[in-house]
């Protein structure tokens, strides 16, 4: 499996050194009921290769956070840097994932896979192949010509993760990716994630409300207070990977967030 | 298209389309036999399948509207064509821009708004005074009735194309002109069709008014000179080959738009 993994995306060297950096960023809305402020001071900095949980309960705003990161929404203040490079809109080098399907439903598997690739210098052999190596690297060989309303949940969202690895982004935000679906399927696409990631070294912020998903995932989990949305405390996860849910440790680990997300 | 009621299972009920006009026809064919109905106010079915055979195939000599059905068709058609491509023409981008850019829906919805009130035939007068009788009024009215289905769907349809859709493509760098046409356009196309769908049955309906004003040829222009020489068998094939004809327009455009476009072939 390594093998082939390294043959087709190449080994991108986890470089440590900070990737993502969220410099004091603070966003709030104009609502009805007055102003509504979502995020306040956030400040973290992900190293390249590093994957990171943000861990909250709803409306703490940390979809708001991966959206700014994302590009799709500018901060009110603050600032986040990729590469040192202002974050001025969305761009293939962030990709996200999103909680809800955003597939195209007029396209088939594989062309959703290749939508990204269209209009880069690359011949139409060249763009196939890519495309079926990654069909590949998501297991989904046999459904390329499947419409996305005719496969599964979890199917979709190997999909989306495919169509955004193909365009071989830097960082990768995933907003609950796997919430919509049953407890298994939610098992066989964190381990589908680790091992992709082991490989291909993203960096990946990954906001969840699920305690046990973060600890299984993270390097370090980002825990959110609610109104405002701060960072209320980091925490380093050093479980040996691959990671048991039945071990004790484990279990420690997660019972103290699910204690802190309560308080 | 919604998840109630009951999918067809492949090849039955083939029949079902027909059952309506062939209790149509019976019904027609009992009353006219009894004599409940004179044939001056209803002829039998008989004497319209015989006219209609006339003026579909038959020669000049055989009557007054023998064989004229191929230069009508062609004038009717080809008035619908022109009046329906200059509404979609109009109607079409103008309806997509209203939907996404807020200066445009603000610039338009009120006067859009206002005129669907007033009904497509209100306009015939002027329409008279202004292009005098013939192609050109025609053309006016059937491209102002066909506009505002065509451009109030395509507007909606662009409004609700899913957000996570357009979102999904700025991220994997996807520019503002293949978003229009690989994402915003397909997203739509559920009500763009609609939209297109209506317009074109409200051609049929607002040529025939066109048409009644005293062309030469025509479908409309059959029916109306039909009745001033009471001949009410060949107003009523009048309106059955209307009514055909829409039909197939219909189911034209409808294949014409599946065969071009994966997003009204894979409509969900």
């Amino acid at each position: 499996m390594k093998t082939r993994l390294k043959a087709v995306v190449g080994n991108r060297a986890a470089s440590r050194e900070d990737t993502l950096r969220f410099e004091g960023l603070s966003k709030g809305f104009h609502t009805a009921g007055g102003y509504l402020p979502v995020l306040e001071d956030v400040s973290f900095r992900a190293e390249g290769g590093e994957l990171i949980a943000i861990l909250g309960r709803s409306g703490c705003g940390k979809s708001t956070l991966l959206k700014i990161a994302a590009g799709f929404i500018s901060p009110s203040s603050g600032r986040v840097l990729l590469n040192g490079e202002p974050v001025e809109g969305p761009g293939p080098d962030r990709c996200v994932i999103f909680q809800e399907d955003a597939l195209f439903p007029w396209l088939t598997v594989g062309e959703n896979i290749a939508f990204g690739l269209k209009g880069r210098k690359q011949s139409r052999k060249a763009r196939a192949e890519e495309m079926s190596r990654f069909l590949n690297l998501v297991g989904l060989n046999e459904f390329r010509d499947y419409l996305p309303h005719e496969i599964s949940g979890g199917m979709k969202q190997r999909v989306a993760l495919a169509r955004v690895l193909i365009l071989r982004p830097e960082v990768l935000l995933m907003d609950e990716p796997f919430a919509a679906l049953d407890a298994q399927s939610r098992e066989e696409m964190q381990c589908l994630l680790l091992m992709l990631w082991q490989e291909l070294g993203h960096t990946i912020l990954f906001v969840t409300h699920d305690v046990g998903e973060a600890v299984m995932l993270a390097d370090r989990i980002l825990l959110m207070s609610k109104n405002p949305g701060r960072i209320r405390e980091e925490i380093s996860v050093s479980l040996p990977r691959p990671r048991e849910r039945e071990g004790a440790a484990f279990a420690g680990l997660s019972r103290r967030l699910h204690e802190a997300l309560r308080g | 298209m919604g998840s109630y009621g009951s999918k067809p299972v492949k090849g039955s009920g083939w029949y079902l389309p027909w059952v309506i006009p062939a209790l149509f026809c019976f019904f027609w064919w009992a009353v006219s036999a009894t004599g409940l109905v004179p044939a001056y106010l209803l002829p039998p079915p008989r004497d319209i399948v015989e006219a209609g055979y006339a003026y579909l195939l038959g020669t000049p000599e055989g009557g007054p509207y023998a064989g004229r059905f191929v230069r009508d068709a062609a004038a009717s058609l080809w008035r619908v064509f022109c009046g329906f491509s200059l509404a979609v023409a109009v109607g079409l981008p103008l309806g997509i821009l209203s939907g996404r850019l807020w200066v445009v829906e603000r610039l338009t919805g009120t006067t859009v708004n206002a005129f669907r009130a007033v009904p497509g035939i209100t306009w015939l007068p002027l329409a008279l005074v202004w292009f005098g009788i013939g192609m050109k009024a025609t053309l006016f009215l059937v491209a102002l009735a066909a506009f505002f289905p065509v451009f109030l769907n395509a507007a909606a349809g662009a409004r609700q194309v899913n957000p996570l859709f357009l979102q999904a493509g700025a991220m994997m760098g996807v520019k503002r002109l293949r978003g229009t046409f690989a994402i915003l356009l397909p997203g739509a196309m559920p009500h763009i069709m609609t939209g297109l769908r209506l317009g074109l049955g409200i051609s049929w309906a607002y040529l025939v008014l066109g048409e009644l004003t005293g062309v030469p040829d025509g479908l409309g222009a059959v029916i109306m000179d039909a009745r001033m020489l009471g001949r009410i068998d060949m107003i009523v094939v009048g309106i059955i080959v209307i009514a055909v004809m829409g039909r197939i327009t219909d189911k034209l455009l409808q294949g014409g738009l599946r065969l071009c476009f994966k997003s009204a072939r894979r409509m969900p």
